[in-house]
């Protein structure tokens, strides 16, 4: 296949990914909304066997230590807040595809889901450290999101990895997202924005998965939560948590102090924070 | 048969159990330190996420192995202990690697180069500073030390395996 095939392979293949679930849809979509609550959470959730017992599963798992089991919905969402809710209903309807094996990044099974984890943790983490207000739970949401586009590319990536690496560090690309859109004629932040339009997500989310390595082409408005989310994917990369040969392959965008108050104690402490939530997080799924 | 004890972010390990293997995964801008005791033929290695436990003391408590400052001390009074020597510098080999940093980082995300600058001004005045490593770059290192030969591989997605 050239390039213009491998493209509009790519394409026809998040044409035919199965849809979200209505309520992963819905959850994702509340978090872009300023004034949601828990009880329209539950709500959502409630409407959804599936989800309700996975969501019951989740926060009577081992990870918590509770002393007593959870049976009402409303009592586990409570607990589990937000982002974790929305993680467990991510995981339920598109598990195969957070699930599946990077072979064209080198990656394991699973690495896709703890790294956009991992950044979705960081994200909410480095929100409040956002020059103007960036919503929590929104920055959790699309971070995420971020590298959904990874699992639809990687197909079409086999036996480049190495051969990627060598040419980065031999400066022929800049970075990895340069040497996909060379080889595919598009690259995994870009395939992430059609996954989210297929999937007819509100703005920012696709915008997050397209510009989160490009925090700087954002519209005004949605530019901080970019630069938030750009620096959470830098962070869980730090921290060992990748998707396998492109990790720390990507510039960090040092416009990022007009956007983020970010100094070295307090990179040190999202760090931590970030190992701790995570650690919990992780064990839970 | 070989059995492997792996090392978390913040943790360490020492064994002098010829049929282990100590093995840490992906340190990123995470940096390990492994000791090879010579006398004793026993290994240790400690996977340091941050340089200065300043940040936060009352993790300290927990994970000492978490901050260059606190680990190192955590992790020779272990190899002390397990090889029963008073001076454990004596005949100790260190190697280090891990460190790495994303790409264009600023001083602030140079995590990496800064853990590896605090572990070395802490093992220099020892008498431990490492005589092999393998340090900084953009790849995200894997860490396999075998008690028994006291050969230490890394390995990396989409680089293969080499010896340190």
């Amino acid at each position: 296949m050239n390039r213009q095939q491998k493209e509009a392979a790519v394409r026809r293949a998040i044409g035919d990914l199965p849809l979200l679930s209505g309520s992963a849809s819905r959850l994702l979509s509340l978090s872009r909304e300023a004034e949601h609550e828990l009880a329209d959470i539950i709500k959502i959730v409630k409407h959804d066997a599936l989800l309700t017992s996975r969501v019951l599963k989740v926060v009577n798992s081992a990870a918590f230590a509770r002393r007593v089991e959870i049976h009402s919905i409303e009592h586990a969402v409570a607990l589990l807040g937000e982002e974790l809710v929305v993680s467990t209903a991510m995981s339920e309807a598109a598990g195969l595809i957070f699930g599946k094996k990077l072979a064209g990044y080198a990656a394991e099974e699973g690495e896709l889901w703890r790294h956009n984890l991992k950044t979705a943790i960081a994200a909410k983490i480095l929100a409040g450290r956002a020059r103007r207000p960036v919503p929590h739970e929104l920055a959790f949401t699309c971070g995420l999101l971020h590298d959904l586009g990874k699992a639809v590319i990687s197909d079409y990536l086999l036996h480049t990895a190495g051969k990627i690496r060598q040419a980065i560090e031999e400066k022929k690309f800049a970075d990895y997202l340069a040497a996909e859109r060379a080889i595919l004629g598009i690259d995994h932040a870009e395939a992430g924005y059609e996954l989210c339009r297929r999937w007819q997500l509100p703005s920012p989310l696709p915008e997050a998965c397209r510009l989160h390595h490009q925090p700087a082409l954002a519209p005004p408005k949605w530019r901080p939560l970019l630069y938030v989310v750009h620096l959470a994917d830098i962070v869980a990369m730090m921290s060992g948590v990748g998707t396998g040969a492109d990790a720390l392959q990507y510039s960090l965008d040092r416009d990022y102090e007009q956007q983020v108050d970010l100094d070295e104690n307090g990179l040190a402490e999202v760090m931590l924070r970030v190992e701790r939530e995570f650690a919990q997080a992780a064990e839970a799924f | 048969m070989t059995t492997s004890k792996v090392v978390g972010v913040g943790e360490f390990a020492v064994s002098s159990n010829p049929a282990e293997v100590i093995k840490t995964f992906a340190l990123g801008s995470c940096v390990a330190v492994i000791f090879l005791h010579q006398p004793s033929r026993a290994a240790g290695l400690i996977h340091v996420a941050l340089p200065d436990s300043g940040i936060s003391p009352d993790i300290v408590r927990e994970r000492p192995g978490y901050f260059a400052d606190t680990g190192i001390p955590a992790i020779l009074k272990a190899m002390s202990a397990l090889t029963g020597s008073a001076n454990i510098a004596k005949g100790m080999v260190v190697k280090m690697a891990g460190g790495a940093n994303v790409m264009d980082a600023n001083n602030t995300f140079n995590i990496g180069k800064r853990n590896i600058l605090a572990l070395k001004k802490i093992l220099w005045p020892l008498g431990m500073g490492p005589v092999a490593e393998d340090v900084g770059g953009g790849f995200s290192r894997t860490v396999t030390v075998s008690v028994r030969s006291g050969r230490v591989f890394l390995s990396c997605a989409a680089k293969g395996e080499w010896e340190l």
